[in-house]
């Protein structure tokens, strides 16, 4: 049989005589059995959930490969191959569970992949300041479930749950369905360890609040591997909730439902889950409510005496603008659901494109934001579907999630960067930031100068200072000029 | 014969596996190709012809138990990803590819029909008109005859006529190694026996073999001419009608905890998910006095494998051993263990508490 795999991104790897010497000194490190150059390794760790991937995969072509792959268990193990790498030049990519949506695994200069996933412990629960410590590799549900076992929760329920690590959530800045109560990642961190390239490991003070500097430690939050690797964290935790209320309402208007959110939140009430849906996603997913009007779903939780006082808050807030109670039961039926992403398989091989880009914006934008988006999306030739809701919501403003399908026959790359482009001019026209939880991975990366502005010079220069020679996770995060994918 | 369905492989190939804290083997090894994705994903280009075997892909793809905890929270109804690895790595060999670690399993069935090496067996004859016959499986034969005299001490007690014969390995272990004809071939001396026996139900307390006679020998051409009856059903029957009654608690004396009469049951992962079997063990517990039950943290259709299933204690002893100690956390603390596979009895058999095969706990309960 012969071996048809191609890379299609690769335009440079690193000597193999480096690779070779690395491997040894790896291994003293690590022992020879985490340290692998076997292709059956080097193939898993060279992608994420970016669309084009799976692109590529079925036409047997990745898009790019490492040249070795080390698992580390300690953060001790983590300094010294970071060391090793640094000493010797070489690109270095961290790897969690490989769940991110935007390419920021890809191994762009071929090198070392870092699997992190054996540094996976709850190093300790500390019951009285509510806190956890925990290592970067552990599985987002299995920490979940640890945490229920002691009569906690960590409060953080991405989609991707089952399918992301800790160290991925911080590294990406993501969010979770509860976030309106619990927060987003970047807001549940106490104190991050992490490990700079030339080995150093530092970490902040596990303290509610300090006021001596920056806190370089959060430094790292969102920093996707390009500035060294997050070994640790120690997170907020609650008490299992003893309340849950399950509501959901429907709106003749989007903007009723915007607005009625608006009000709960400068109420002061902070329910779990929020979200809104425009009324084609209303169709699709709670059938029963019809596609004409836009759900509302809510969970409120905590303590019994606080979910009933926000409970009847929000009850206010939500009828005043014409909301009509639908009941529990379509919470119950998307509690059930909320992880089942299937569809994207399914419709994958049946020759659609679907993805999801998810902006944030302002109260005063975020309507406009989703008609500009949609509008934009539509008119790329070969849109089916293009429908959005709003996920995660703050009193400033929330986050848009929108969702597109389309049926590009044999240009699906051409159709996917077209696709792109319009929504993120959108957004950008808009005022919408262009992430609000999945990051920027190396497709994103085109659109942080915009983004940033000025800001993005002195991203670059923090980065050249903690990474004087570009080792960590070269290409991503817009940080380097060019991007041989968008061209 | 059943060929690789690539529809449902690329749907896994392409998803990024809600199911990923439940394939223990990832959790324990930490390392990408494993993943159930990273499995579907090299035996998807394998089978479209973009890749060729090495024995790193066999190895990463032969790193399934088999115990379908990725079908938990899988949003694919039609897709058993187990095996789909299974019928993919059946092409390795034609491609001269193996698994070294292996071999020396192999060679024990082709030459012993059994792969710990020289069978044990324990054969009783039939009276006139038994209808019965059990089928011990080569791993209860190996590893714990006392399971196997708890089921013929059972059977003396509840009155039932049985046989057993020079049985061979059911043929599963020689699929999973890659070798198919090496399991047609035991499956038809299996059958051969099971003809001449005159028996008309043949019962297994293994799991595997339940499976195997049920799911893979009609794949096999070798359609087993009995009726195939799992052991929790049965045994269960036979207190239902009243030819088995516990009476005491029969849970051993402990050395930590003599007084503790707690017992938890561990769900072998094919009765729990294939065979739908979680309601039968537990009311054969609760037929017994004197006896608290008490469940593990995730138990009957959510249970998690001990490390045992498609043979892991051979192939990939460290694992297994790793991953029965992952699954013994979640057990509570100080209950005696009780289950219903012999993998899963010498998996958990780790930390120094009692591990019961259901039938030999029920054999000390009945008089």
């Amino acid at each position: 049989m012969v071996d048809l795999m191609r890379t299609v991104l690769q335009k440079v790897q690193v000597e193999q005589t480096l690779i070779d010497q690395y491997a040894r000194e790896a291994a003293k490190i690590v022992g020879e059995d985490n340290v692998s150059v076997n292709r059956a390794d080097l193939l898993a760790t060279c992608r994420d959930y970016w669309p084009v991937n799976n692109v590529w995969m079925v036409e047997g072509a990745v898009p790019a490969l490492p040249q070795l792959v080390v698992w580390p268990q300690n953060t001790s193990e983590v300094s010294r191959l970071l060391a090793l790498a640094n000493a010797k030049k070489i690109p270095v990519t961290p790897f969690g569970e490989g769940s991110g949506a935007l390419g920021g695994v890809v191994p762009l200069k071929g090198g070392i992949t870092m699997d992190l996933k054996r540094i996976n412990k709850i190093r300790f629960i500390d019951h009285e300041n509510l806190m956890v410590t925990v290592d970067c590799g552990m599985n987002g549900a299995l920490y979940e479930e640890e945490l229920n076992r002691a009569g906690y929760t960590g409060g953080h329920f991405p989609q991707s749950l089952r399918c992301s690590t800790v160290g991925g959530w911080l590294s990406c800045r993501a969010a979770g369905q509860f976030s309106t109560r619990y927060g987003k990642i970047e807001d549940m961190v106490v104190s991050l360890e992490a490990v700079l390239p030339d080995g150093t490991v530092f970490s902040g003070r596990s303290v509610p609040r300090t006021a001596t500097g920056p806190r370089v430690d959060h430094l790292m939050l969102g920093s996707e591997g390009t500035l060294g690797i997050i070994t640790s964290a120690a997170l907020r935790i609650w008490p299992l909730p003893g309340k849950r209320h399950l509501a959901s309402y429907t709106f003749e208007r989007l903007e009723d439902g915007l607005e009625a959110i608006r009000l709960f939140m400068r109420a002061g009430t902070r329910p779990a889950v929020v979200r809104l849906y425009d009324a084609q996603e209303t169709g699709n997913h709670f059938p029963e409510l019809g596609d004409k009007r836009c759900a509302l779903i809510l969970i409120i939780e905590g303590s019994a005496k606080i979910v009933d006082a926000e409970t009847s808050v929000i009850e206010d807030c939500v009828t005043g603008q014409g909301g009509l109670d639908e009941g529990a039961e379509h919470v119950e039926h998307w509690l059930e659901k909320r992880f089942n992403i299937g569809v994207a398989s399914m419709l994958f091989q049946k020759g659609a494109v679907l993805d999801t880009i998810e902006v944030t914006t302002n109260w005063h934008n975020a309507h406009s934001t989703y008609l500009a988006m949609q509008q934009a999306l539509l008119a790329v030739e070969g849109t089916m579907l293009a429908s959005g809701h709003y996920s995660h919501v703050y009193p400033e403003g929330a986050a848009l999630y929108v969702t597109m399908v389309g049926f590009p026959g044999d240009h699906k790359l051409a159709y996917y960067k077209n696709l792109w482009q319009a929504a993120m001019e959108a957004a950008i026209t808009e005022g919408a930031a262009i992430s609000h939880h999945h990051g920027v991975g190396l497709h994103r990366g085109l659109w942080m100068a915009e983004e940033h502005g000025s800001g993005m010079d002195v991203l670059r220069k923090i980065k050249a200072a903690f990474d004087p020679h570009g080792i960590m996770n070269p290409g991503k995060l817009g940080l380097e000029e060019v991007q041989e994918w968008q061209k | 014969m059943a060929e690789v369905n690539m529809e449902q492989l690329l749907n896994c190939a392409l998803c990024p596996n809600m199911c990923r804290n439940e394939c223990p083997v990832l959790q324990i090894l930490g390392r990408e190709a494993v993943a159930p994705s990273g499995k579907a994903r090299i035996s998807a280009m394998i089978k479209e012809g973009h890749l060729a075997w090495d024995e790193a892909m066999l190895e990463a793809t032969s790193n399934c138990l088999g115990c379908r905890g990725c079908t938990i929270h899988c949003p694919f109804p039609e897709l058993n990803l187990c095996d789909e690895l299974l019928f993919t790595r059946l092409t390795a060999k034609a491609d001269g590819v193996g698994l070294p670690a292996c071999e020396p399993y192999l060679n024990n069935l082709k030459r012993y029909s059994s792969p710990y090496g020289q069978k044990t067996s324990v054969v009783v004859k039939p009276d006139q008109g038994t209808e019965v016959l059990i089928f011990n499986g080569c791993t209860s034969l190996a590893n714990n005859p006392a399971s196997i005299e708890a089921v013929r001490s059972l059977l003396n007690k509840a009155g039932v006529s049985y046989q057993m014969i020079d049985e061979d390995c059911c043929g599963y272990p020689a699929e999973v190694w890659g070798d198919k004809e090496l399991a047609r071939q035991l499956a038809a001396e299996n059958n051969r026996k099971f003809k001449e026996s005159g028996a008309k139900k043949l019962i297994t307390n293994c799991p595997e073999c339940w499976s195997t006679f049920t799911r893979r020998y009609p794949d096999w051409d070798q359609q087993v001419p009995l009726e195939i009856i799992d052991g929790p059903t049965f045994f269960l029957q036979l207190i239902r009608d009243g030819h088995l009654q516990p009476t005491q608690s029969g849970l051993p004396d402990q050395k930590i905890d003599p007084g503790n009469k707690t017992v938890s049951y561990h769900d072998p992962c094919i009765w729990a998910r294939t065979a739908e079997k979680t309601e039968q063990p537990r009311e054969i517990l609760q037929s017994i006095p004197g006896i608290t039950v008490q469940e593990p943290f995730t138990f009957g259709a959510c249970t998690r494998c001990c490390g045992g299933g498609s043979m892991f204690q051979l192939s990939f002893p460290r694992t297994a051993s790793a991953i029965a100690r992952s699954r013994l956390e979640e057990f509570p603390a100080g209950a005696a263990l009780v289950t219903a596979c012999p993998f899963c009895r010498e998996g958990l058999f780790q930390d120094g508490r009692p591990v019961l095969e259901l039938v030999e706990l029920l054999d000390r309960a009945c008089q």
